[in-house]
């Protein structure tokens, strides 16, 4: 997911260069970088907001 | 001084090349030259970064519109939080032990986080200086700057997707918790599920550990391990008598002058006659300051005057009877106090084996001058370890799961962990342990940590304690009977 997540980045950028008329779907793509690097990092800690620590 | 759009927009295009060129860049540089490879928590702090630098673009393009602000404070926000919490897995471990490479003796998951509250502060300091926040519409020309930053942008995310493609696969994969290093060799690739496995959700992981409860265990001793026990037949019921505020928790005798040792679940320690009658000593202890104290539930003599509490939670606590108690220096110690009592000392037991395992008992070994806790086990970790302490500095000195001698047989799918001990106590080379689940007393040899043997007591109600007392056992139930039963011959 870490790959669609950098390509879809590379989507937003280029339409920040080479079509920066289409900023509302450039947006768009950033948001949805952002959910697909949150979920990443969720899975990637079992779901477990807190370290390993005592409360 | 007052910063306007064009300028800020001209410094943002820095920030981003240097976000990109330095950081991001340098951790693809670490992988192609060094092997290094992320692990799915690093590839999330790195992909906040470039989306960051996202933002930095988004301005440069668009100007300073407030929701590219609100998206650049929730990925900074999130970026700390994920760096702290991918932290927190490694910064406690023992001296020079870290995961992964280290840049100038720092780990990346930290340099993380110097990062992204370097970039909240970035932001904080550019809009002080910023004049207003109505940018025309319409995208700008991006300036020489800007499209460096653009194109240093596209070269580098493009390279780090060629990254992630080697070292995560396209999806539906994602990243591992534990990768290997960098090829470009496919066949050396992982591309797999394996952070979904197990897949549960939990807001505190493997820290949720509840506490135990010994009053749900099963007392009836055919219900056990180990099958076919002999019983150890109860000859009599002694009862402490002495009043004591709240059940009791824990339990011990000294052998030097008959006097008894009690702890309640109130985290009262009261210090009784050989007759159980008369109380010789009684204190409450604040349990709030300055070390944690669960419910007690072990006592111990320590030889001397000294006595030793735990609670569940493996804190203890060290006190002596002192006629010439100062009460300007114990007030702190004790929430009740009869005046000539004094805490010597206050501490955790930290244990390796029994992490994250609560114990309900507490023994001494005076030969080897060490306390002996026995954990108890919970859903996450179904183990019984016996923990000893050196007196002396009240560090652990070693930690064991018993081995079951040859004649003991446990039945199919079950083990020695499936016991509950509650009550501890140490004689002759021996810990005698008895268990609120199946009412079974256990006789553990210290030496060569085996279990040697297991005797059914029927009747038992709630257990709480044992102590030696001769030839006998005396084993302290939670509403203060005791029951006597023959200690068992070697």
């Amino acid at each position: 997911m870490e790959f669609l997540t950098l390509l879809v980045i590379l989507w937003a950028a280029w339409l920040l260069w080479r079509r920066p008329e289409r900023e509302r779907l450039a947006f768009l793509l950033l948001v949805i970088a952002c959910l697909l690097m949150a979920i990443g990092f969720f899975i990637g800690s079992h779901g477990s907001l807190v370290p390993g620590v005592n409360l | 001084m007052a910063l306007s759009e064009d300028r800020l927009r001209a410094i943002l295009a820095w920030v981003v090349i240097a976000l990109i060129g330095g950081p991001v860049l340098g951790a693809v540089l670490l992988g192609v030259l060094h092997g290094d490879s992320p692990c799915i928590l690093c590839w999330a702090e790195r992909i906040g970064m470039v989306l960051i630098a996202l933002v930095g673009l988004f301005v440069v393009r668009y100007g300073p519109r407030p929701r590219y602000l609100g998206v650049a404070l929730l990925l900074g926000v999130w970026g700390v939080y994920m760096s702290l919490r991918h932290s927190a897995l490694h910064v406690a471990r023992d001296v020079g032990q870290g995961f992964s490479a280290p840049i100038l003796g720092v780990h990346t998951y930290i340099w993380a986080l110097v990062i992204y509250v370097t970039a909240l502060a970035v932001i904080g300091v550019l809009l002080l200086f910023v004049r207003d926040l109505r940018p025309a519409e319409g995208p700008r020309e991006t300036g020489r700057a800007g499209r460096f930053a653009t194109g240093l942008f596209v070269v580098v995310v493009a390279a780090n997707a060629l990254q992630a493609f080697a070292s995560t696969g396209p999806p539906p994969w994602f990243g591992q918790g534990d990768p290997v290093r960098l090829s470009w060799n496919p066949k050396h690739w992982v591309w797999s599920f394996e952070e979904l496995d197990p897949p549960y959700v939990s807001l505190r992981g493997s820290w949720t550990i509840p506490r135990p409860d010994p009053s749900v265990a099963d007392p009836d001793p055919a219900h056990g391990p180990l099958a076919g026990l002999p019983v150890l037949g109860v000859s009599g019921w002694e009862r402490i008598g002495a009043p004591l505020a709240g059940a009791v928790s824990g339990f011990a005798r000294d052998s030097v002058t008959g006097r008894y040792l009690v702890t309640t679940d109130r985290w009262g320690v009261a210090l009784l006659d050989s007759s159980m009658s008369r109380v010789l000593h009684r204190v409450v202890l604040d349990p709030g300051f300055s070390v944690d104290l669960s419910p007690l539930v072990g006592a111990a003599f320590l030889g001397g005057d000294t006595l030793a509490v735990v609670s569940d939670n493996k804190s203890w606590a060290l006190l002596r009877p002192d006629p010439r108690a100062a009460e300007r220096a114990e007030w702190r110690h004790f929430l009740s106090w009869d005046g000539q009592v004094t805490e010597v000392g206050l501490g955790r037991f930290q244990t390796v084996r029994a992490h994250q395992m609560y114990v309900r008992s507490l023994a001494f070994d005076p030969a080897a001058q060490e306390l002996v806790t026995v954990s108890v086990p919970n859903p996450r970790h179904h183990q019984l370890v016996v923990s000893r302490f050196a007196r002396g500095d009240m560090v652990a000195s070693s930690e064991f799961e018993p081995r079951t001698a040859a004649d003991l047989k446990l039945a199919a799918g079950r083990s020695l962990a499936d016991y509950f001990v509650t009550g501890a106590a140490v004689d002759g080379g021996r810990l005698y342990a008895v268990s609120a689940a199946y009412s079974t007393l256990l006789a553990i040899d210290l030496r060569d940590r085996t279990l040697r043997g297991a005797w059914a007591v029927p009747g038992l109600a709630h257990p709480v304690g044992v102590a030696v007392w001769g030839a006998q056992l005396l084993i302290a139930q939670s509403d203060g009977g005791i029951a006597v039963v023959p200690k068992p011959a070697p």
